[in-house]
């Protein structure tokens, strides 16, 4: 038998040549290109000029750049920890309470509804919570109209809110992937050990912290990596919210590489910054990786 | 230990007689649910509202304002101005097709890295996964260059390659890490009775995983729907573009029309959520549904 | 399961060889596009005439195809060095854009048309200045490359009922603008919408820097000719952050874009809004409640404002004759004044034939500023990229995290490096 499984390991490979084709094709090729071009001056058409590293020296004092990179650190609140914490909390209210309170139905219902700002095109939410959140917008019009006037801010052009603001609409677009994942992950654990933890008397916060969170480490791991990974390149909601604003409050790595690809057509550069996004992405990827088998391992 | 019951995605639908009591709570967490629906679904609600606004409603009352006749002469406005019939079917096809042809890499890939456990899958899933790392700007001239030398530049077979192989990284993550919990037992019982690999793969690991690999699809279809900056880029006929990148239309260089966005708003997501509501019962399957404990 | 997936593939691979042998077309076509919205006084111009052109050519399959601003933005260069650009195109003026692509040799030349079809008769060295790109595609000398066929300034828009209700006239002096503002404040009322996140604020604020502008000045800061000469902008931030202070403006107006702005001034909260003239057609069509007129921000000889958009020939164009054809069309008294009937501002109108009265002031208004040279063009221009800097920086000042001074420390770092490195 382990003789076999050996053998059997190599014509594995074969699975691999799809994948692996078209990822030289569509993304290793086009990365070395990508790090070729950030040692150039490029404006996009016509020849590339080598400029050495002048690109990544230039980085080094970027203020801009270190402004996003610290706005980076921000994201991954709105992006990956509020929405993990609120999608397991939700997942496992809707699963484990609403459920057997109000049935199947109602719980498939929140869930539905819960998902649907991940359907929504980023350029569409961009307008919708525009209207929101200026300061003309809906928002301060319903504060105003239940008395609570002395609220109402200067949402997305005021420096202290416009972080705030663009995580919230992050945060209203994530929730939904993280609750779908984990809720389907829940219903492969097994019901028997809810009612057991029921009859010893545990509370839904018990059961949650006790067999939910357990049970359901791999989707933590897979949402936890993917909206990281998001985080770490979040584009679309503050091109179509801020675009960076008011004053660069609200840069993004994504966003300062977008505007030199095609705005200011500094190809060089961009590539420079994008070079170095995917340089952190791709160490920040490997720990995590790396972490996740060691746990697998363990827990095997 | 292998528990059939679960690897068929089946939910758990166990009444629990204890369950039902604490009367008052239960109204306030629901009355909490329901006001965090609200809250979520608000922003459509003012896309519908404003869609239907006649444009003096709308520049003298703004985006809240109730309106004081229902025109839908936005709507008619926009889907003639896109050609929307057309770039409808084309959102279909670019996304059906990458949500197939994705489902399957990421398939082939995760069949050899979860099931096969070949020799350094932590590394070649890390490489995998540079598909989901990418910036997407920083693969556009690279890729624009390519499709053009091959005359692949203006096709929607270029948009569809591009994209399936990025999504399919998320999906060889996914199903990866699926597939290493599959029950051994199966898959060994599938090899002594003399299954060859592609066999166990479509008739063990395909019916098993079937849920999984439709939410997968699921998924990437309403990825790719949304996909913008790749068709812009890839597609220039108007013949070959998508729904999303003909929203850009109400959007002109110094001033917008904001009624005829909510209308492009409403038409760019209303297939999008018919075929959610459609394919989202497979979601209750289990993205996860084939893995044991 | 087995049976679906490659069923679905097969139909979709099927779904899309249908549709690439469906696009293979038969004859003479003729390929164009623009971007202009397909109700803006230019699409429906441009659309009568390309009417009579396909009226004139029945042998001719006229493929026209609306495309969208950030389209062109984003893979405009690259269209162009492909062999799938259109006969004939409409695409953005100014050195990042059109000079790019004039100067990687993509574009049609346009020097022997310019005589040969008449067009000198109608366009002026003034109209032409953002048509001549030189061999680094730097606007202002050199050949011709493209040509516009309208023009747009930036002014005041005012609410002629809240003015005369409030017993104010039309300033013609900064002193009588903000006299006008301290009446309408004194009323509770915010006088002067602004969207200071995006086009309108940093409108506002070229438009303010001009009044202390001369020729030297602006000739200098558009070139790229020199570092920056910081005053006038410092007293366009002065002025701004004053007028901020006495609550003209509101400090909302950071969070603000056009939209919103504009949006105060249509539904008749604020009196006044700067804006450009894009805005015409949506007001005319939409304004219901109140009269509106326009003025001119008193400057001494600059205002904010150009030729519009160009129509360029792509070097590989198959219909070089018929784009230029089209392009007389456009310029022809015919449409001009067509394009003036329908709001827009023309060049060459007949302005006894003109009967709507928007379009016959604006064009009136651009030909006054153009006569005396007075196109400043737009703050964003010099420098790839400026746009964004001055929204971003301009919400710094609305905001008080920048002072006057630092404001103009920040963007002049950003144009002295561009000018010491071009």
């Amino acid at each position: 038998m382990a003789g076999s499984a050996v053998r059997s390991r190599r014509g594995y490979y074969l699975y691999l040549i799809p994948g692996f084709v078209g990822l030289m094709l569509i993304v290793i090729g086009p990365q070395i290109a990508n790090f070729v071009l950030s040692f150039t001056a490029w404006k996009g058409v016509g020849t590339p000029r080598w400029v050495g590293s002048q690109n990544y020296e230039r980085l080094l004092t970027d203020d801009q750049f270190w402004g996003s990179m610290h706005n980076t650190l921000l994201y991954i609140i709105s992006m990956t920890i509020i929405p993990v914490l609120l999608g397991l909390i939700l997942a496992s209210l809707l699963f484990d309470y609403v459920r057997d309170q109000f049935g199947e139905r109602l719980s498939s219902f929140f869930r539905a509804g819960l998902y649907l700002p991940q359907i929504l095109p980023l350029t569409v939410a961009g307008v919708l919570w525009g209207w929101i959140l200026s300061p003309v917008g809906v928002a301060n019009a319903i504060l105003k109209s239940i008395g609570l006037g002395t609220f109402a801010q200067n949402w997305i052009g005021d420096a202290t809110y416009a972080l705030p603001a663009v995580s919230l609409v992050i945060v209203w677009i994530q929730v939904g992937y993280c609750l779908v994942v984990f809720m389907a992950g829940l219903s492969r654990i097994d019901p028997a050990l809810y009612e057991a933890a029921q009859l010893d008397g545990a509370g839904w916060w018990q059961r949650l912290v006790s067999i939910t969170v357990p049970m359901l480490a791999p989707e933590i791991f897979v949402v936890v990596l993917t909206t990281l990974i998001h985080a770490l390149k979040v584009f679309a909601p503050i091109f179509v919210l801020t675009q960076g604003g008011p004053n660069d409050a609200t840069l993004a790595p994504s966003y300062l590489t977008y505007y030199h690809f095609f705005t200011t057509q500094r190809v060089g550069y961009a590539a420079a910054i994008a070079t170095v996004q995917m340089i952190l992405t791709l160490g920040l990827a490997l720990m995590f990786l790396w972490f996740q088998t060691r746990q697998a391992e363990r827990g095997a | 230990m292998a528990n059939v019951g679960v690897l068929t995605g089946t939910p758990a639908k166990v009444a629990r007689p204890h369950a039902r009591q604490r009367a008052p709570m239960r109204w306030v967490v629901l009355g909490l649910l329901l006001l965090l629906l609200a809250f979520t679904l608000f922003p459509f609600f003012l896309a519908l509202i404003n869609a239907v606004k006649p444009g003096p409603d709308y520049l003298r009352g703004g985006p809240l304002s109730i309106p004081t006749s229902i025109q839908f002469d936005s709507i008619i406005k926009f889907w003639g101005q896109a050609d929307y019939s057309r770039k409808l079917l084309n959102s279909v096809i670019i996304s059906a097709s990458v949500s197939v042809l994705a489902v399957i890499i990421s398939l082939f890939n995760a069949y050899a890295l979860g099931i096969g456990r070949v020799r350094g899958s932590t590394i070649i899933l890390a490489i995998l996964l540079l598909g989901t790392m990418v910036p997407q700007e920083s693969i556009v001239y690279p890729i624009y260059w390519m499709a053009k030398s091959v005359g692949l530049y203006d096709t929607q077979l270029a948009v569809i390659i591009v994209l399936a192989v990025l999504q399919s990284a998320f999906g060889t993550y996914l199903l990866s890490s699926v597939m290493s919990t599959f029950p051994r037992e199966i898959l060994e019982a599938a090899e002594i009775d003399g299954a060859s690999r592609w066999q166990v793969l479509t008739l063990v690991v395909v019916p098993i995983m079937q849920p999984t690999l439709m939410v997968l699809g699921t998924f990437f279809f309403i990825w790719t729907w949304n996909e913008f900056l790749i068709p812009v880029i890839m597609l220039i006929s108007n013949n070959n573009q998508t729904v999303s990148v003909a929203m850009g239309l109400t959007r002109g260089q110094n001033m917008s029309d904001p009624t005829l966005q909510a209308a492009a708003g409403l038409l760019g997501i209303a297939p999008t959520v018919i075929f959610f509501l459609i394919f989202q019962r497979t979601l209750t399957r289990g993205i996860v549904a084939g893995a044991v404990k | 399961m087995t049976t679906t997936l490659p069923r679905l593939a097969l139909a979709a691979v099927s779904a899309l060889t249908l549709m690439s042998s469906a696009a293979l077309a038969q004859g003479t076509t003729f390929n164009i596009w623009w971007f202009e919205g397909a109700e803006s006084a230019q699409g429906l111009t441009w659309t009568k005439a390309l009417e009579e052109l396909k009226a004139n050519h029945p042998d001719v399959t006229v493929n026209f195809e609306q495309k969208t601003f950030d389209q062109m933005q984003q893979s405009g260069s690259m269209i162009l060095n492909s062999a799938e650009a259109p006969d004939i195109l409409e695409y953005n003026k100014g050195n990042a854009t059109a000079g790019l692509v004039a100067s990687q040799g993509l574009l049609t030349n346009l020097d022997e048309a310019f005589t040969a079809e008449g067009w000198d008769k109608i366009l002026n060295e003034g109209q032409l200045v953002l048509s001549r790109y030189d061999e680094l595609g730097v606007y202002g000398s050199g050949s011709i490359w493209g040509i516009s066929t309208y023009g747009e300034y930036v002014s005041a828009y005012y609410n002629i009922d809240a003015f005369e209700k409030a017993g104010v006239k039309v300033p013609t002096t900064l002193e009588e603008l903000t006299a006008a503002f301290d009446v309408f404040k004194a009323q509770g009322v915010t006088p002067l919408a602004l969207g200071g996140a995006s086009t309108s604020g940093q409108h506002l604020l070229a438009s303010l820097a001009y009044t202390k502008a001369d020729d030297n000045w602006v000739n200098n800061y558009q070139g790229l000719k020199a570092p920056l000469d910081g005053a006038p902008y410092l007293y366009a931030a002065q002025t701004l952050t004053d007028w901020l202070a006495k609550g003209y403006i509101t400090k909302d107006s950071t969070g603000m874009n056009d939209d919103d702005a504009a949006l105060q001034f249509t539904s008749g909260q604020s009196p006044v809004y700067v804006s450009g003239t894009w805005n015409l057609g949506n007001f005319s069509a939409n304004i219901k409640d109140f009269k509106w007129g326009q003025f001119v921000i008193p400057t001494p000889k600059f205002s904010v404002g150009s030729t519009g958009n160009l129509w360029v020939i792509p070097k590989g164009s198959k219909s070089p004759e018929l784009a230029r054809e089209f392009i007389s069309l456009l310029l022809s008294t015919k449409y001009q004044t067509e394009q003036a009937n329908n709001g827009g501002v023309s060049f060459g109108a007949d302005a006894a034939q003109v009967t709507n009265p928007v379009g016959a002031n604006a064009s009136a208004v651009f030909k006054q500023i153009a006569d005396k040279q007075g196109l400043g063009f737009y703050p964003d221009w010099p420098v790839p990229g400026f746009y964004d800097v001055l929204n971003q920086k301009d919400t710094g000042l609305l905001q008080g995290t920048l002072t006057p001074e630092q404001f103009v420390d920040e963007i002049k770092t950003v144009y002295d490096d561009a000018q010491a490195s071009q």
